[in-house]
C-alpha cells in the first residue's frame, strides 16, 4: 500500500477570521492619547502674619467673557496669543543673575551660596531654641516652633540642591527667583475653557521651554524627556528614577511654575 | 496571420492569497498596540480645547491615579433640563445635581480603588474633559468641592495643537 498524504488544511478563511479581529479591534479603541494640563489645588494653610506680595511679583492675566486677554497692562486680542509666551519668559530673565541696574517692575533674584545657607540654618536653629524656651511658658509658641522647623528642612532641601548645581555648572551661586514670584490667572464666570487652557498652554509653553534650555546646558539632556520617564517609571526605585527626580527638582527650583488661579467673581 | 495569438477559453490564473493572513495579522497587531481601548461611550458633547506642551496621562491611567470628569452639552435630550445647559457626566450617568455631586462620586472612587494603587489623596487626579464652550464657572465650582475633600490634584484636557493650527477661542 503507497503511504496516504496528510491532508492539507485549508486556510482560505484565516483571512477572514483575522479581518474580522482587526475590525473588533478599530471599533472598540481610540487613537487619541489623554493629555491634560496638572495642576495643583493649594491647601488651606495658616500662614502666621503673611507678607504682602509685592507687585513686581506678579504676573496678571486675566481672561474676560469675550475671550479678550490682559497680561499686565496691554490688551491681547484672542488671535495674538501667542505674545504671551515671549512675555512670560520676559517676566522671569530680564532680572536674572543681575544684582545691580535691575528692572523694578519684575521680580528680584537672590543669589544663593554656601555660606549664606549655612549661615540661614544657624539663625533659624537659635530662633528654635528661642521659642522652646518661650513655648514652656506659652502656647502659642508651638505654632512657631513648627514653622522654625519647617524653614531648617526647606535650607537643607536648599543645600542639596545647590550641590547638584555647582556640579554641573562649576558656580557657587545658584541663582533664585524670588519665591513670590507667580502668575496669576484671572477669569469670569463665563470664559470660555478654551481659552482658559489656551493660556495655560503658553505659560506652560513659555516655562517647558526655559526649563528644557537649563538642563540642556546644566545636565545635557531635556526637562521634557526627564519628565517623561519620570512619570512613566516613578514606581520603580531606581537610581536612574532617583537621580531624575533630584534634577528635575533643581530644574523647577530655578524655574519655578507658580500660578494662581483666582475664583471669579462675576 | 498576426503574431500575438488571442488565448481563447483560457481563464486568467488566480491570485495567490496565502500571504493574505500575514498581512491583516500584521495591521492588527499594529493596532492592538498603537491605540488605547475606550473607556465609556461620552454622553456629553465633547470638542477638545487645543493645547501644547499637555502631560501624558497614560501612566497615570495604569497607576488608575485619574478619574475623569466629562462636562458638555448632552448629546440626547433636552440640554434645557441642566444648568446653564451643561450636563456633568460621571462615568456612565448624566447626574441631576450637576457638578455638585462630584463631592460623592469622588469619595466613592477613592474608597473602590484597587489595593495596589495606593496613591494618597491628594494625588488622585480628577481630570475635566470639558467642551469648549463651557463656562469656567463650573470648573471653579468643582475645584472648591475638590479642595474641601482633600482632592488637591486637577488636570485641564486638551488635545495636542498641530503647529501649524491656532487655538480654538470663541471670537465675539
Amino acid at each position: 500500500m503507497a503511504k496516504r498524504e496528510a491532508p492539507e488544511i485549508n486556510a482560505g478563511s484565516m483571512a477572514d477570521i483575522a479581518f474580522l479581529l482587526l475590525i473588533f479591534f478599530l471599533v472598540t479603541t481610540t487613537m487619541d492619547k489623554d493629555t491634560a494640563y496638572m495642576r495643583k489645588i493649594p491647601k488651606k494653610v495658616e500662614v502666621l502674619d503673611p507678607e504682602p506680595v509685592q507687585k513686581k511679583n506678579i504676573y496678571k492675566i486675566s481672561i474676560n467673557s469675550k475671550q479678550n486677554i490682559q497680561a499686565r497692562d496691554s490688551i491681547i486680542k484672542p488671535e495674538d496669543i501667542e505674545q504671551l509666551n515671549s512675555r512670560i519668559k520676559h517676566f522671569y530673565l530680564i532680572n536674572r543673575g543681575k544684582s545691580v541696574d535691575r528692572n523694578v517692575d519684575y521680580p528680584y533674584y537672590a543669589v544663593v551660596s554656601k555660606t549664606i545657607i549655612d549661615g540661614n540654618i544657624a539663625k533659624a536653629y537659635t530662633q528654635l531654641d528661642n521659642y522652646e524656651r518661650l513655648a514652656e511658658k506659652e502656647t502659642k509658641y508651638e505654632k512657631y516652633m513648627e514653622q522654625a522647623e519647617n524653614e531648617i528642612a526647606e535650607w537643607n532641601r536648599k543645600k542639596k540642591m545647590l550641590d547638584i548645581y555647582t556640579r554641573a555648572s562649576g558656580k557657587s551661586d545658584m541663582p533664585e527667583i524670588a519665591f513670590q514670584a507667580h502668575v496669576r490667572l484671572e477669569s469670569f464666570l463665563d470664559t470660555d475653557y478654551s481659552a482658559y487652557v489656551a493660556v495655560q498652554s503658553e505659560i506652560e509653553k513659555a516655562v517647558t521651554e526655559l526649563r528644557d534650555e537649563e538642563a540642556k546646558t546644566l545636565f545635557g539632556i531635556t526637562y521634557t524627556a526627564m519628565r517623561q520617564y519620570y512619570q512613566t517609571n516613578m514606581l520603580e526605585r531606581t537610581p536612574k528614577v532617583q537621580e531624575y527626580k533630584e534634577k528635575m527638582d533643581l530644574i523647577e527650583l530655578l524655574f519655578p511654575l507658580r500660578i494662581i488661579e483666582v475664583k471669579p467673581k462675576r | 496571420m498576426s503574431k500575438f495569438k488571442k488565448k481563447d477559453g483560457k481563464a486568467a490564473p488566480g491570485i495567490n492569497t496565502s500571504s493574505l493572513p500575514d498581512i491583516v495579522f500584521m495591521l492588527l497587531f499594529f493596532f492592538m498596540v498603537a491605540t488605547t481601548t475606550k473607556e465609556i461611550d461620552p454622553m456629553v458633547q465633547v470638542r477638545p480645547a487645543k493645547g501644547i506642551g499637555m502631560t501624558d496621562l497614560t501612566p497615570f491611567k495604569q497607576r488608575s491615579e485619574v478619574d475623569f470628569v466629562y462636562l458638555g452639552a448632552p448629546l440626547k435630550g433636552d440640554s434645557d433640563k441642566f444648568e446653564k445647559g451643561i450636563a456633568v457626566q460621571y462615568d456612565g450617568i448624566l447626574h441631576k445635581d450637576g457638578i455638585r455631586h462630584i463631592r460623592q462620586w469622588k469619595q466613592e472612587k477613592f474608597a473602590t480603588k484597587p489595593a495596589e494603587f495606593t496613591a494618597p489623596r491628594e494625588e488622585v487626579m480628577t481630570c475635566f474633559k470639558a467642551d469648549e464652550q463651557v463656562p469656567m464657572g463650573i470648573l471653579f465650582e468643582a475645584r472648591e468641592i475638590l479642595e474641601e475633600i482633600n482632592f488637591n490634584t486637577i488636570g485641564y484636557a486638551a488635545s495636542e495643537k498641530g503647529t501649524n493650527q491656532t487655538y480654538s477661542i470663541r471670537q465675539q
